[in-house]
């Protein structure tokens, strides 16, 4: 059986104005329904716009992403998205940013209103309906934009960095909230995060990259028992492992970079003598 | 806490309670004394009453002004003229400001000129306006969207800059068509932008009204200011101007004092 989702060779350059930027080299990988894969990768490796690719927000250079078989070139409604800003609309109560995906899928307003109270209630914000944006905490706003992404009943959730601007005792709560919700409703997730118990936490599979252009480094599976401790060694373990394997290339980066500066300073001197 | 420490406690809130009433009412001072010195100054002869007559007179001539049907129309018609004015240069600063705010090169190539007309002071302009349009109505509508239309232009224009791209990456990824993007996340993101610049150019154009009356040859309060004071009933330039402050002032609270309550409810 063909991975619900494919990632076929997917490179993404942008270009300048002298010479094309690469930021993501030939990518593929495949997701099955249901599972949990996060994406990790030093900062600037092009992990987001991999997301932004999956999402339909950015086109990719070369390669395809296939959904069920068939080839994704513009958002899907069976794809929805959790921003690492929330990105909430401020002007709307809570419950309204909950119904907007269901109100640009034309639902009549009581269904709307059904649903989107019922998702409201699977993050545990029932009490807040009619409350605005700005009277919520970040770990609440982020709770608005789960239930906001689980309202169209979508087979896919991409997750952009979605623990990352809330302060860490509740971003842990909040994850193993969607570890519950993950488990009850068996859609599939997809995580960006540079955070990397994060990762191990939630993941059935870890998809590592390497430093900009982003290319697989490697996949690995984790096969910890939920709910998953982070003090047994084999969690420290595969920690160490994936550590260990973009510290290897956060170094090798940094001597590249180390190198390009020494001849920079080398070509500044010859054109001194000169 | 023994009863005694509640009531002191219950006291202290009391003064507090007091005082934040009292301190509500201190405005009433200056404008009361104000009336009071302006009375005096006029009834004592220091200013003689035929170049400021006294307050009490005024406030007689005011009633008398709204039993004057001319008067309320002439009010009517200035209000109407700049309504006009104003919502003109909405309909054309509004879809202008939003280009601009959202695309950069159209913001480049469109603002700098924009900004060089602007630059111009506005009532330099009249006499061309009145030239082209003859005098009238139609001068003093254009007069009044020339005047409205940069507060609006660049108080819109800031607020589609400020819109956060993840605001369009939420209505892409959930379909969002380019219809509805514009209703549903443009315009409500850009309205309190758009109030705030309504209000300016409000503020701004009932300022000059006289002026533009004046040179427009409209029959509204402006000139009725203008020819009560070449009359020599001074009283009815008077009760003109204050009912002109009054006008200015109950539209900022009525409309945009509310129109911001309301917004600051949920802005952050």
């Amino acid at each position: 059986m063909s991975s619900q989702m494919e990632i076929l060779d997917v490179s993404k350059a942008y270009s300048d104005s002298k010479k094309a930027l690469p930021a993501l080299q030939s990518i593929t990988f495949g997701v099955d329904r249901g599972e949990f894969v996060c994406i990790v990768g030093p900062s600037g490796c092009g992990k987001s716009t991999l997301l932004k690719i999956v999402a339909g927000l950015e086109r990719p250079t070369s390669g395809q992403v296939r959904f069920e078989g068939k080839p994704l070139t513009s958002p899907h409604e069976k794809i929805s998205m959790v921003f690492q800003s929330f990105a909430l609309f401020p002007w709307r109560t809570i419950l309204g940013n909950v119904e907007y995906g269901l109100e640009m899928q034309g639902w009549p307003r009581d269904k709307r209103r059904g649903i989107a109270l019922e998702c409201l209630e699977m993050v545990g914000l029932s009490e807040c309906e009619n409350m605005y944006p700005k009277q919520l905490s970040g770990g609440m706003k982020q709770r608005v934009g789960i239930a906001r992404a689980l309202a169209v009943d979508p087979e896919i959730i991409l997750m952009d960095e979605a623990f990352s601007a809330i302060d860490e005792f509740t971003a842990e709560t909040l994850r193993e909230e969607v570890a519950e919700i993950h488990r009850e409703t068996n859609k599939t997730f997809l995580l960006v995060t540079h955070n990397l118990p994060e990762a191990i936490e939630l993941a059935d599979r870890i998809v590592v990259l390497s430093a900009r252009p982003g290319k697989i480094k490697n996949i690995l599976d984790v096969e910890l028992e939920r709910p998953r401790d982070k003090a047994r060694s084999d969690f420290v373990q595969i920690h160490k492992d994936i550590f260990h394997l973009l510290k290897e290339e956060l170094e090798s980066s940094i001597v590249k970079h180390k190198i390009s500066c020494i001849h920079e300073f080398q070509k500044l001197h010859d054109m001194e003598t000169k | 806490m023994n009863i005694r420490g509640l009531s002191t406690l219950l006291d202290r809130r009391k003064t507090q309670k007091a005082s934040v009433k009292f301190g509500s009412m201190l405005w009433l001072i200056p404008v009361v004394s104000f009336m009071i010195v302006w009375e005096l100054v006029a009834r004592t002869g220091i200013v003689p009453t035929g170049r400021v007559p006294a307050f009490t007179t005024v406030l007689a001539t005011m009633y008398k002004c709204l039993m004057i049907p001319d008067f309320s129309l002439r009010v009517f018609r200035s209000f109407l003229n700049l309504s006009i004015g104003i919502l003109s240069a909405l309909f054309l600063a509004l879809p202008l400001s939003l280009v601009a705010g959202l695309r950069s090169r159209i913001d480049l190539t469109l603002t700098p000129i924009i900004m060089l007309i602007g630059a111009l002071p506005d009532l330099a302009l009249l006499p061309l306006v009145v030239m082209w349009f003859g005098p009238g109505n139609a001068a003093a509508v254009m007069m009044a969207a020339i005047c409205a239309f940069f507060p609006i232009y660049f108080t819109v224009r800031e607020g589609a800059k400020g819109i956060p791209r993840d605001y369009f990456h939420v209505a892409t990824v959930f379909k969002a068509g380019r219809f509805s993007t514009t209703s549903k996340v443009i315009l409500p993101s850009v309205f309190p932008n758009m109030v705030t610049g309504l209000r300016l150019s409000f503020d701004f154009v009932w300022e000059i009204i006289l002026a533009i009356e004046i040179i427009a040859s409209v029959t509204g309060i402006g000139t009725f200011i203008e020819s009560s004071v070449s009359a020599g009933t001074v009283e009815y330039a008077f009760a003109g101007i204050l009912f002109v402050g009054l006008i200015a002032l109950s539209v900022d609270r009525l409309l945009f004092r509310t129109l911001e309550s309301r917004i600051a409810r949920w802005r952050e």
